[in-house]
C-alpha cells in the first residue's frame, strides 16, 4: 500500500466504518478477530443500511452477518477484483474525475481488467458469474464504500500484489479520502501498529526511514551517538544497510548449508543465537524446520510472561533461557491502535515476582553488553536532562525524531491527556469536544506538529491540513514515463495556499511551493527535507499555509519497481488447479530475499502437488485465542471454550474418508510433516478445503510434548500446531508466509 | 466381612471418580441438547414434567402415604388378621440364601421409601442438609437394593410366573375380604405376592435405571443415543417414570408389609426361620400344598 | 406488581457474533469453576448461509418460573423485580429444576460427596443470593451482587457488540425499539452538530 500512495496503514478508523454504505471484506474475519470493533460494522448495517459483503474461503462468523457472501478459492483475490473492475469499467461506474486528478496508471489496469471476464473469474475463483455481478453492482453503487482486509489477503506469495489490488479498486471507485470509505486493514494484535511504526522489522529503521547511510546518519545525529561508532557495530557498512532475516525465515539462517536447504547471504556465517521477546514462534509456518533450527542453535533466550512454546518444541536441553517478562498491566507506555491513534496505557500493578518489563530487560542487557549510555542517550536530548524517565522520555524522543509519519505531535503529555479524557470524543468521527475540542482521539498520525489535531481519515482533501486533511504522498518522483505524478489541478486539501499538486517539501522548494519567504535564521535551522527537519520549521510553515509536508501527488496503480508492475494473478505455490498454475505461474526464484534464496517457480513446478495433496488448507483464528495462544491457553475459561485442536471439515468430505465427527485424523503436508487433530464437522467449509485454527502448540506430529513444560507452567490446553503443516511459500516483496493458501492430504487416524 | 465392606466403599469412590470426569451435558453435547428444549426435535416432556411435579405428584404421594395404611387400618379393624394354628409340621419354604437376600432388600426398601418421601415432601421438612442426606442415603440404599434384587429376580423368576390360579385369586381378592378360612387358589406365591414381585424386580430395575440417570445426570450411558432422544428428554422421562412407578412401588410395599407382618399372624417368621405354618400353606397356598402332598413332602 | 418493571434479558441475534465474551465475563466475575457456564452462547445452523444465528442463553428469569414450581424443597424465590434466585443452603441438588427449565439454565457442579452433584448454580442476574448483600459469604456462594451496587450484570456490560441487553422490560424494549427505528436513519452524529460543518 505504501507503494501505491505513500503510507501503508489503515486509512480510516473503526468508528468511521459506521459512515459506510457498503463494506466489502476480503480475507478478514472481524466478528472473530475484532469482536468489539465489529460493533461498528453492525451499527453501519443497522443505521446506515450498509451492505456487508464478505469474500472468504469459508463461511465465517462475519459472513453470517453479511448481506452477500462469495466463497472464493484461496489465493484468487486478484482475479476477483479484476472481475469487479471489468464490470465497473464496462458500466462506467468508476469515478472518472478522481482517477483523472489523483491516480496514475489506470490505463494499464483497464487493459488487464478487460481480460478478466466474469466467466473467466468464475473458473479461477469458484465464484459464480451472478454472484460476482451482484456484489460488484452493490458495492460500486453504494458509496462511500470501505474495503476491509487482513491476513487472508496478505499471507500469500502474491500478498504484495493483493494489497495493491485492493487500493486500486478503491481508487477507481473514488472511495479514497472519504469518510466511510478507505482501505481499512485490520491489524491483529494490540499495538502491532505501534511495533510496525517503530519498525521492529529487519528492513528499515524506526519510522520507515529505510537503511540507507543517510537514514543512519539522521538517527545517529538524533540519538546523539557517533555515526562511525554505530557503523562499527556491524561487520561492514554493506551489512549495515542490508535487509536482515525475517520472522518468517530466520531458521533458514541456522539451517543453511544442510542438504536441501535454501542458501543464505549472511556475511559468510550462520545464525548462532536467537532472542525471542514477546513473539509466538509457533505462529510461523514450517514448524518442523523451526524445530530443527532451534535444536541447532547455540543459544536460545525467550522473554515472555508465559513459557514460550519454542522451549517445548526444541529438544535442546542446554543454553535455553526463559526470562519472565512482565505483562502489559505491569508497565506503562503508549500503544498505537489499528487506526493510527495512540493511547496511553497506565500501569495497574507492580511487576510480579521476578518478572521485568521488556524495557528493563533490554536496558539490563545493554548495561552488560556495554552500550547502555549510547542506548539511552536519545531520551535525554530533548530537555537536556541527565537522567531519563521511562516511558515518558522515550515517547518524547519518538515525537522528536520520527517525522516520516508525522509523530511530532505525539508527546507523552498530549497522549496522556487524551486517555484521561477519552469520554470526550465521538466514536464515529473521533472529534473531541469540551476541553478536547480541536483534537481527534489519539491524534491519529500524521500529527505534524505539537498542536496538530491528528489525521483520522488519510488522503482526505475535503479538510484542511490543519484539521487532518491531505492528498496522496509524493514519494515516487515527479513524473514517470512522461506523465505527471503530482495531483491534478484543484485537487489539493481545503484551505490550501497551493491549489494543485506539489512535490514533497524540502528546504529548497519550500518557499516556492508555499509562496512564502523564510528568514535568514530559519534558513539556517531548517532541515534538508521534511523527513529530517529537526527544527520542525517545515511542518509549522506548512500548517500555516495549509500544505501537507509530504507533498500532494497521484496515487500510482503501476509500481515500476515491483516484479509485477500492475498486480497480476499468480497461482499459489501449492495450487489445487495445476492447469491454472501453468497459465498463471509464480515468480522466478529470488536470490538474497532478506538474506535467503527463496524458491518460487521451482517449488511450484517441482511436481503436481495437487495429485497427492488435493485438499486446500485454510488457517485462521478463533475468537477465544490470540496468536500462538500461549496466554489464552493458560487462561482456564478461554481454554474451556476451545480445549482441543481441531479441524473444521465438511461432513461430505469426511464421509469420503470415513471420518466421523470427533474422530482423530491426520493432516499431511507437502513438506512431509503431519499432524493429528480432531475432526469437527462444519458446513462452513466446502468439500474441497479444510480449516485449522493456528493457536495451539505442545504436540508435534502426533507426539505430546507437554511433559517438557517446567513444573507448573503447562497451559490448560495443548494441541498440534497448524503451522507444522502449513506450506513453503513467501511473498515476493515482504516474505510473509503463504499460510492462507496451501495444500494438504487428510486421512483417518 | 471387613474386606467386603472395604471393597464396597472403595468401589463407590472409584465409581464417583469416573463419573466426576468431564461433563457432557454442559459442552458440545449441550448445544445439540438445546433442540430438546421445547422445540421441534423434543418430546415436549418439559411442560409435562413441570405440570406433574408442581401440581400432582405431591398430593398423590400424600394420598398413597395416608390412604393405603388407612385402608389397611380399616381392614384390620373390620376384618382383622388371619390366624392359623401352629399345629402341624412346618413346611420349609425359603433357604438361608433367599432369606438373606430378602433381608438386604428389605433394609434397602426401608431406607429407600422414607428417603424418597423425604425428598418428595422436602419443602415441608425444611429442605437443606437433612434432605440432602436423604438423597445420598437414597442413592446408597439403591446400591444395596441393586445387589439384592438381581439374585432375587433370578431365584424366584419361575415361581412368580402367572398361572390360572392367579385369575381366580384376583376375583376373590385372595380371600382377604372375609374372615372365612377356606382354601385359596394359589401356588407357592399368590397373585398378590406375584404382583409385588414383578413391581419390585422389573419395576425395581426401572427405578434403579431412572434413578441412576437422574443421579449421574450427564454421564453418557449411551442410552440417550441408542434411543434417539436428547439427554434432557431422557432425564425428564426418567423423572416422570421414577415418580409414577414410585406410586406403585410404595403402595405395594405398604401392602406387602401389612400382609407379611400384620394381616397374617406369624407370617413374618417364614422369612426368619424359613418355615411356613402347615395350616397357612394348606389354606392360603392350596395348590402348592396339594403339589407337595402329591410329591410326598408333607 | 406490574409486568413492565420486571428485569429481563434480551439477546439481539442480529448482533450476536458468538464471541463468548458474556460467558467468560460471567465466569470471571463470579469465579466459577471452569466446567460451569452460567451463560452460554449457542449457534444454530452453523455454516449455512442465511440460516446461521447465535444467541446468548442463561436463566431467563421467567415470570412463571417452572424451576420454582417443581422444586421439592422450595428453595427458589422470585424478587419483586422479577429476578429468580435460589437458596443454595436449602437446595438438595436433585435436578428437577433442570428438567423443568426450557433453557437448561440450572447447572450442577460435581462437588458433592463422592463426586455427586452439589447444590444447583445458575445465573443470578448478578443479584447475589439470600445471604447478606455484598457479604463475603454471599460472594463465595453466588458471585457478585452488582444489582445492589446499581451496576448492570457483567455479561451485558461486557458484550462486544451490545447484543445482550438487560434491564427492566421497559428499558430493554426501549433500547431495542430505538435500534430498529434507527434503521436507515444514518450515523449517530456528534451532539454538537459538527457533521454539518463539513461537506462529508
Amino acid at each position: 500500500m505504501a507503494n501505491t500512495w505513500g503510507y501503508g496503514a489503515m486509512t480510516n478508523s473503526l468508528g468511521d466504518i459506521q459512515n459506510a454504505k457498503a463494506i466489502i471484506i476480503f480475507g478478514a474475519n472481524p466478528a472473530v478477530n475484532h469482536p468489539v470493533g465489529f460493533g461498528h460494522f453492525l451499527k453501519a448495517k443497522e443505521r446506515n443500511n450498509a451492505q456487508i459483503i464478505v469474500v472468504d474461503p469459508r463461511f465465517t462468523k462475519t459472513a453470517a452477518k453479511a448481506d452477500l457472501y462469495a466463497q472464493i478459492r484461496p489465493g484468487t483475490d486478484i482475479p476477483f477484483m479484476y472481475g469487479m473492475l471489468n464490470i465497473i469499467f464496462k458500466n462506467g461506474w468508476e469515478d472518472k474525475k478522481f482517477i483523472n486528478d489523483r491516480v496514475y496508471g489506470v490505463e494499464d489496469i483497464r487493459k488487464e481488467a478487460a481480460k478478466w471476464t466474469p466467466e473467466k473469474v468464475a473458473d479461477v475463483t469458484g465464484v459464480s458469474v451472478e454472484k460476482l455481478m451482484q456484489i460488484t453492482r452493490v458495492y460500486a453503487k453504494s458509496t462511500p464504500g470501505t474495503l476491509i482486509w487482513a491476513m487472508g489477503l496478505t499471507q500469500h506469495s502474491i500478498g504484495s500484489s493483493n494489497t495493491r489490488m485492493a487500493p486500486i479498486l478503491q481508487l477507481c471507485l473514488g472511495n479514497m479520502g472519504e469518510e466511510g470509505g478507505g482501505t481499512n486493514i485490520l491489524r491483529g494484535h494490540d499495538n502491532v501498529q505501534g511495533a510496525t511504526d517503530m519498525c521492529c522489522l529487519s528492513h528499515t529503521l524506526p519510522g520507515y526511514y529505510g537503511l540507507s547511510a543517510g537514514s543512519w546518519k539522521y538517527f545517529a545525529k538524533s540519538w546523539g551517538v557517533d555515526y562511525e561508532w554505530l557503523a562499527g557495530r556491524f561487520k561492514d557498512k554493506k551489512m549495515m544497510s542490508a535487509k536482515g532475516f525475517t520472522l518468517a525465515r530466520w531458521y533458514a539462517g541456522v539451517l543453511a548449508g544442510k542438504e536441501g536447504e535454501d542458501k543464505i547471504h549472511n556475511a559468510g556465517t550462520n545464525l548462532k543465537a536467537l532472542f525471542v521477546m514477546g513473539n509466538g514462534i509457533t505462529s510461523i509456518s514450517q514448524q518442523a524446520k523451526v524445530k530443527e533450527a532451534l535444536d541447532a542453535l547455540e543459544l536460545i533466550v525467550l522473554a515472555d510472561p508465559f513459557v514460550n512454546e519454542a522451549a517445548i518444541l526444541t529438544d535442546k536441553q542446554d543454553d535455553v533461557f526463559i526470562l519472565p517478562a512482565a505483562t502489559q498491566f505491569e508497565t506503562s507506555g503508549s500503544v498505537t491502535a489499528t487506526n493510527r491513534s495512540a493511547q496511553w496505557r497506565y500501569q495497574v500493578v507492580e511487576p510480579m515476582y521476578e518478572s521485568k518489563p521488556d524495557h528493563e530487560i533490554m536496558f539490563e542487557f545493554a548495561k552488560r553488553l556495554g552500550f547502555h549510555k549510547e542506548y539511552t542517550k536519545g531520551m535525554l536530548i530533548r530537555e537536556n536532562k541527565t537522567s531519563f524517565k521511562f516511558p515518558e522520555d522515550a515517547t518524547d524522543e519518538i515525537a522528536r525524531i520520527i517525522k516520516t509519519i508525522g509523530l511530532t505531535g505525539w508527546t507523552s503529555k498530549r497522549l496522556k491527556n487524551h486517555t484521561d479524557n477519552w469520554h470526550m470524543f465521538d466514536e464515529v468521527s473521533l472529534r473531541g469536544h469540551g476541553p478536547m475540542k480541536g483534537e481527534y482521539y489519539g491524534l491519529p498520525w500524521p500529527c505534524w506538529t505539537e498542536t496538530h489535531s491528528g489525521s483520522p481519515v488519510l488522503y482526505n482533501i475535503h479538510r484542511s491540513v490543519k484539521e487532518g486533511g491531505m492528498g496522496f504522498r509524493n514519494r515516487f518522483g515527479l513524473e514517470h514515463d512522461g506523465q505527471d505524478l503530482l495531483a491534478g489541478k484543484g485537487s489539493a486539501p481545503k484551505a490550501s495556499s497551493n491549489k494543485d499538486g506539489y512535490a514533497e517539501i524540502t528546504a529548497k522548494n519550500i518557499e516556492s511551493v508555499l509562496g512564502i519567504t523564510l528568514s535568514a535564521d530559519e534558513k539556517k535551522k531548517i532541515g534538508k527535507n521534511w523527513k529530517v527537519d529537526t527544527s520542525n520549521i517545515i511542518a509549522e510553515k506548512c500548517m500555516e499555509a495549509g500544505i501537507a509536508p509530504y507533498g500532494n501527488a497521484k496515487a500510482r496503480a503501476k509500481v515500476w519497481t515491483f516484479p509485477d508492475q500492475i498486480p497480476m494473478h499468480r497461482e499459489p505455490l501449492h495450487s489445487p488447479r495445476q492447469d491454472l498454475a501453468k497459465k498463471y505461474p509464480s515468480y522466478k526464484d529470488k536470490a538474497n530475499h532478506y538474506r535467503v534464496d527463496t524458491q518460487y517457480i521451482s517449488k511450484q513446478t517441482e511436481k503436481d502437488w495437487s495429485k497427492e495433496f488435493p485438499i486446500n488448507l485454510v488457517t485462521g483464528r478463533l475468537v477465544s485465542m490470540n496468536g500462538a495462544g500461549m496466554e489464552n491457553r493458560a487462561s482456564k475459561y478461554l481454554a474451556a471454550l476451545d480445549p482441543e485442536m481441531f479441524c473444521d471439515i465438511n461432513p461430505g468430505l469426511a464421509a469420503n474418508h470415513g471420518i466421523r465427527n470427533g474422530d482423530m485424523m491426520w493432516v499431511h503436508s507437502p513438506e512431509g510433516t503431519k499432524i493429528k487433530v480432531k475432526a469437527k464437522y462444519s458446513f462452513s467449509v466446502p468439500e474441497d478445503r479444510v480449516f485449522l485454527p493456528f493457536h495451539y502448540a505442545g504436540h508435534f506430529q502426533g507426539e505430546d510434548l507437554s511433559h517438557k513444560y517446567p513444573e507448573g507452567t503447562k497451559p490448560y490446553a495443548v494441541g498440534e500446531s497448524a503451522n507444522t503443516v502449513t506450506n513453503y511459500g513467501y511473498d515476493i516483496v515482504t516474505q510473509i508466509p503463504e499460510t492462507k493458501g496451501g495444500l494438504c492430504r487428510i486421512e483417518k487416524a | 466381612m471387613k474386606k467386603y465392606l472395604f471393597l464396597f466403599i472403595a468401589s463407590l469412590f472409584l465409581a464417583s471418580v469416573a463419573f466426576a470426569a468431564d461433563s457432557q451435558i454442559w459442552d458440545a453435547m449441550r448445544i445439540q441438547n438445546i433442540f430438546g428444549y421445547g422445540q421441534e426435535e423434543s418430546l415436549k416432556l418439559g411442560p409435562l414434567f413441570t405440570l406433574l411435579q408442581s401440581t400432582y405428584f405431591v398430593p398423590i404421594f400424600l394420598a398413597i402415604l395416608v390412604g393405603v395404611p388407612a385402608v389397611f387400618l380399616v381392614h384390620y379393624l373390620i376384618i382383622g388378621p388371619k390366624v392359623f394354628s401352629h399345629d402341624g409340621q412346618p413346611i420349609f419354604a425359603f433357604t438361608l440364601f433367599k432369606r438373606a437376600i430378602h433381608l438386604i432388600a428389605a433394609i434397602a426398601f426401608i431406607v429407600l421409601i422414607p428417603t424418597g418421601l423425604m425428598m418428595v415432601f422436602g419443602k415441608y421438612l425444611g429442605g437443606g442438609t437433612l434432605i440432602e442426606f436423604a438423597r445420598h442415603f437414597h442413592a446408597i440404599a439403591t446400591v444395596m437394593f441393586a445387589i439384592s434384587v438381581v439374585p432375587m429376580f433370578l431365584f424366584w423368576f419361575i415361581d412368580m410366573l402367572p398361572t390360572f390360579d392367579d385369575v381366580k385369586w384376583m376375583f376373590i381378592l385372595g380371600g382377604y375380604l372375609s374372615k372365612e378360612i377356606k382354601e385359596i387358589p394359589a401356588g407357592k406365591f399368590n397373585a398378590g405376592q406375584k404382583m409385588w414381585f414383578w413391581i419390585a424386580t422389573l419395576g425395581g430395575f426401572v427405578m434403579i435405571a431412572t434413578g441412576a440417570v437422574m443421579f449421574y445426570q450427564d454421564f453418557d450411558f449411551g442410552i440417550a443415543k441408542s434411543l434417539g432422544v436428547s439427554q434432557i428428554d431422557l432425564l425428564r422421562a426418567s423423572a416422570i417414570v421414577h415418580n409414577v412407578l414410585a406410586f406403585a412401588v410404595m403402595a405395594f410395599f405398604f401392602t406387602h408389609v401389612y400382609m407379611a407382618a400384620i394381616a397374617i399372624k406369624g407370617a413374618i417368621y417364614s422369612m426368619i426361620t424359613g418355615y411356613k405354618e402347615h395350616e397357612e400353606v394348606k389354606y392360603l397356598h392350596s395348590t402348592w400344598y396339594k403339589k407337595l402332598k402329591k410329591e410326598g413332602k408333607v | 406488581m406490574s409486568e413492565i418493571s420486571r428485569m429481563k434479558f434480551y439477546c439481539d441475534d442480529d448482533r450476536c457474533i458468538e464471541c463468548n465474551g458474556c460467558s467468560v465475563a460471567c465466569a470471571e466475575a463470579h469465579e466459577l469453576p471452569a466446567g460451569l457456564s452460567r451463560r452460554k452462547v449457542i449457534t444454530l445452523n452453523e455454516g449455512i448461509e442465511g440460516k446461521e444465528f447465535s444467541t446468548s442463553v442463561a436463566c431467563m428469569h421467567c415470570t412463571d418460573a417452572p424451576c420454582e414450581q417443581v422444586c421439592p424443597v422450595d428453595c427458589f424465590y422470585i424478587r419483586e423485580d422479577g429476578i429468580v434466585l435460589h437458596d443454595k443452603d436449602v437446595c438438595i441438588g436433585c435436578g428437577y429444576c433442570l428438567y423443568a427449565c426450557p433453557f437448561g439454565a440450572p447447572q450442577f457442579p460435581r462437588d458433592g460427596a463422592f463426586g455427586t452433584k452439589g447444590a444447583m448454580d445458575k445465573c443470578t442476574m448478578c443479584a447475589g443470593g439470600p445471604l447478606e448483600t455484598n457479604s463475603v459469604h454471599e460472594r463465595e456462594l453466588y458471585g457478585q451482587n452488582r444489582i445492589a451496587e446499581g451496576k448492570v450484570p457483567m455479561c451485558a456490560a461486557m458484550c462486544s457488540t451490545k447484543a445482550l441487553i438487560v434491564g427492566s422490560s421497559e428499558e430493554v424494549s426501549k433500547i431495542y425499539r430505538s435500534r430498529i427505528a434507527s434503521k436507515g436513519k444514518g450515523v449517530q452524529s456528534a451532539p454538537y452538530g459538527w457533521s454539518k460543518a463539513y461537506n462529508s
